[in-house]
């Protein structure tokens, strides 16, 4: 054995550990809570999962986030502080046995005891800032209750107390060790040295063991406690991230209704439709609001949150664990979840613009739960926004939630010296260009839609539309719960479209796009889909659009949330954008691409208004006008709704112009006529 | 409470009319079918009534095949059962014999209270529910506005008059009311009652309209002309302005 390695573990100590290991184990029932969740089959690939756990999990990929500076140093430093210390405690485990000392380093090997104590003050800063964030910073969107909060002991204040007490508490029973051991290297522990010269030897030597036995019990306490303080969420996130199939992370799941009505088993009153309380969600779901930290990043970015709209998402999540424990391990009889816990204006206040979920560090899917819920209240309940009921019903009677005839779906281009060719004319092309019920009847949208056929027609496409046979996607119906009638509209317009042959389906809606693209393979439909954005974009860089600069238009572009942070597309309309102005005539809003702010349509939004708060259009107008821009570019049916809406609302109609991409580009054209 | 519901299907206010080259009858394809809208209205004030004072709702349409959709939708959203007068040879039919048709197939139900709304979108009559009264010897009340339970057989309504003027109304058990549309807020079809309404009774009876004896036939049916045109003055607000003083004055002569 190497005698540097050794020292004297008594044996005492291993009872404690074990008690305290019990009753960790103890504790973490919490986490199998999630048991009475429903299934949630998901493809275990092991390196992915592997992955998730090493960059998002260990690694705080996300936990480092440009919106919140301070919070991100805040987290490394405690983070990788504890992270090195239980790195340190490890490797002591086996060298304090004499296990593998020819490899491992001991405390005294000048790069290991240099970390260590590195890795202590790490912990020691960052749990002072996390305390001056709580106390003198006091955001007010974070939990206001410092000692309390997660149902859980210490709270958020109390367990950063634990820490530094545990850390000096580490530091100390180091200094007495380097005093009495006096090691050649002692001054790599760089913080236990200077500690250690601060009293005489004979006082560590009385010192030491109440040293050691102190620290030794306030880690094991320590330990014991992890699965009952915020702490728990080293255990509980990494399992949540590792366990996210990230490939369909924020994907709303497919219910098979038709299944469900086919089936003569099924248990028409009692079946459950939705989610309404905790066992209707999956286990997965379970385990996202097991997970949360409570680090309320989702609710400061969230556009609802932000106008004084009712939603917190983070508290959406808070409310299904606070459910949960209380039906499992506490056993009270509580309120319900929804009417209780969560008010139906919360879950109708939601644009599911993703914000929360792009915000996550520990990869929560918001949305998809609270879809899920919403479709308790129209499936179950029969009880969509009264405004939003409207559009339900027209658009289950003329497949548009306008209610404008099916008949009238061409009628935009009477307007037009381009009359755009028909699938059932041609049978078969290389584009079908997706008009979109906004394109076909909303007449700002026509606009658009008649710039898309100037595009085409220009870049000789071989393109068709389906004219009378298209029909709404299902996008504001499936966000606002309606799953029976958002299958309905996939099945109908997949079915049209497998009579005929095309390569590539060209969308001018996100919405549109991102449901044929993402939504539509559960029902049998798989396309190419692409953005009108994406499409204008090859055909300037192939050549086949020639535009001209010819604005002075100084230009802000507002990205879509289901173009930009759903799609990931961010690029293509700003290199548009380019190649028709100059290109410091661009200039970006503070909250762009990932981070871009809803215009308040989305989930179903554009059909119903949560009175309460402010607009949450006009709040992104805002943030648009602040640019000192005079053109808004977009590049969605609902943004440009929206935004030309807040543009009137606050009297900027003569300051400011609201223009897809697509117009802007149709227009250079003509200039180069 | 026996609580019987009038409904019928009309043409989606927003479908394309067109008629057919016999001039009597409307072309049904690219035709949305939906629930006439005060129709709508009087269903959910049925659903309401039964929600707090209990009882059953039936609902009855007359109308071709295609009118089951509407049952669907009325049991989807909480009528229990339904009677589905079908008429086999749909053309014009009066609204006497309409309202004769429908008294002879409800009548041996003995219903508390017969509701329907106010008029149909399509054709406008306005008299059905009034006509069934009397044929029943019931009492009746139109344009009600809202309803209120005295006691199990008197029911006490609001009803609209001209010009900001209302009248309140006891009326006792058996009753017709006309209802007239915004008295409530209609629900929406949930999928799960889509889903029970496949198992509650529909009667169907099949009709053949010959039988009734004609009182009005039907000459002609076709789309108004327009006559009126909208007209838009464009310009700066003083050239705008004198634009409509001129109008008003020269050619209204109101000036």
């Amino acid at each position: 054995m190497n005698p540097e390695h050794s020292h004297n573990v008594p044996q005492l100590f291993y009872i404690f550990a074990l008690i305290s290991m019990f009753y960790m184990a103890y504790n973490l029932r919490r986490l199998f809570t999630i048991q009475i969740g429903k299934p949630d089959s998901r493809p275990f690939n092991f390196l992915s999962q592997l992955y998730n756990s090493l960059s998002f999990g260990v690694g705080q990929k996300k936990v480092y986030s440009k919106r919140f500076t301070y919070a991100s140093i805040m987290h490394f430093l405690i983070g990788w502080g504890f992270i090195e210390l239980v790195f340190a405690t490890t490797v002591d485990f086996f060298t304090a046995r004499g296990w593998f000392t020819d490899y491992l380093p001991g405390f005294d090997t000048p790069w290991f005891a240099f970390i260590n104590d590195t890795g202590g003050i790490m912990l020691i800063a960052g749990c002072f800032m996390a305390l001056i964030r709580r106390h003198y910073i006091k955001p007010n969107i974070l939990p206001q209750n410092n000692f309390s909060g997660r149902g859980t002991f210490l709270g958020d204040s109390g367990i950063l107390f634990f820490l530094i007490f545990l850390s000096i508490g580490g530091f100390l029973t180091e200094a007495s060790r380097l005093a009495i051991e006096n090691p050649i290297t002692a001054h790599w522990s760089w913080v236990g040295y200077a500690i250690s010269k601060t009293t005489s030897l004979s006082n560590w030597i009385y010192l030491k063991p109440y040293m050691w036995w102190g620290h030794a019990i306030t880690s094991l306490i320590f330990i014991s406690l992890i699965p009952m303080t915020k702490m728990f969420h080293v255990i509980a996130a990494i399992a949540n991230i590792t366990l996210t199939n990230r490939k369909k992370h924020g994907l709303i799941k497919s219910m098979n209704i038709s299944e469900i009505m086919e089936n003569p088993d099924s248990d028409i009153e009692n079946i459950s439709l939705g989610a309404s309380n905790v066992k209707d969600f999956s286990w997965k779901q379970l385990l996202d609001s097991v997970s949360c930290t409570e680090c309320a990043r989702c609710s400061s970015v969230c556009p609802a949150t932000r106008a004084g709209k009712p939603l917190s998402p983070m508290k959406i999540i808070t409310d299904i664990r606070d459910k949960l424990y209380s039906e499992t391990i506490n056993n009270n009889k509580t309120d319900d979840l929804i009417g209780g816990f969560i008010s139906e204006t919360e879950l109708w206040s939601c644009t599911t613009c993703g914000a929360c979920m792009e915000e996550c560090p520990v990869l929560i899917e918001h949305v998809p739960t609270i879809i899920d819920m919403r479709r308790h209240l129209v499936l179950s309940e029969g009880k969509p926004p009264t405004q939003a009921k409207e559009s339900l019903e027209k658009t289950m009677q003329n497949g548009n939630p306008w209610g404008f005839s099916k008949e009238d779906r061409l009628k935009w281009t009477e307007q037009s010296d381009f009359k755009p060719p028909t699938l059932e004319e041609k049978n078969e092309v290389d584009i079908l260009y997706w008009v979109g019920c906004a394109g076909s009847y909303d007449p700002r949208n026509q606009n658009i839609a008649l710039s898309m056929l100037k595009i085409l027609e220009t870049a000789d496409i071989d393109y068709a539309v389906l004219g009378k046979e298209e029909t709404c996607t299902g996008d504001s119906a499936r966000r606002l719960g309606e799953e029976y009638l958002f299958e309905t509209l996939a099945k109908q317009n997949i079915e049209t479209m497998s009579k005929y042959k095309f390569n590539k389906i060209v969308a001018s809606c996100p919405h549109c796009m991102h449901t044929i693209l993402n939504e539509y393979p559960d029902f049998g439909g798989n396309y190419e889909v692409v953005h009108h954005t994406e499409l204008i974009e090859e055909l300037i860089s192939t050549g086949k659009l020639k535009t001209n600069i010819n604005s002075d238009e100084t230009i802000t572009f507002h990205d879509p949330c289901y173009l930009g942070r759903h799609n990931k597309i961010y690029n293509e309309p700003r290199n548009i954008l380019k190649k028709v102005t100059n290109i410091e005539n661009i200039i970006e809003m503070k909250e762009n691409k990932e981070s871009s702010m809803c215009c308040g349509a989305g989930g179903g939004n554009m059909w119903h208004e949560i009175n309460e708060g402010e607009r949450v259009n006009v709040n992104r107008f805002n943030q648009a006008m602040e640019t000192g821009a005079t053109t808004v570019a977009t590049a969605c049916s609902f943004c440009t709704i929206m935004m030309d809406d807040a543009m009137k609302v606050t009297g900027n109609e003569n300051t400011m112009k609201v223009q897809d991409i697509a117009e802007i580009v149709s227009d250079s054209i003509e200039s180069s006529v | 409470m026996k609580i019987c519901v009038l409904i019928k299907q009309v043409p989606d206010k927003d479908s394309k009319i067109r008629i057919n080259s016999d001039s009597k009858t409307i072309d049904s394809t690219n035709i949305t079918n939906i629930i006439n809208e005060s129709d709508n209205y009087a269903l959910e004030e049925a659903l309401l009534l039964k929600e707090k004072h209990g009882g059953e709702v039936v609902v009855c349409t007359f109308g071709n095949e295609s009118s089951n959709g509407i049952i669907k939708t009325a049991l989807a959203k909480g009528a229990d059962r339904g009677i589905f007068i079908i008429n086999t040879k749909p053309h014009y039919i009066d609204i006497l014999n309409v309202a004769k048709i429908i008294t002879d197939n409800i009548k041996s139900e003995k219903f508390d209270i017969i509701l329907s709304g106010l008029q149909s979108d399509d054709s406008g009559n306005c008299q059905l529910g009034l006509l069934i009264a009397e044929m029943l010897n019931t009492s009746h009340a139109s344009l009600v506005m809202s309803t209120e339970m005295i006691d199990d057989s008197t029911i006490k309504v609001k009803q609209e008059l001209e010009s900001g003027w209302f009248q309140w109304t006891e009326l006792n058990f058996p009753t017709s009311l006309t209802i007239q549309s915004g008295i409530n807020t209609p629900r929406y079809a949930a999928l799960r009652g889509i889903m029970m309404a496949k198992n509650k009774p529909v009667e169907k009876i099949e009709l053949d309209i010959s039988g009734y004896t004609p009182f009005l036939s039907l000459e002609k049916l076709y789309i108004p002309s327009k006559s009126k045109e909208t007209q838009f003055i464009n310009g700066a607000p003083e050239e705008i302005a004198s634009t409509i003083v001129n109008i008003l004055a020269n050619e209204i002569k109101v000036l």
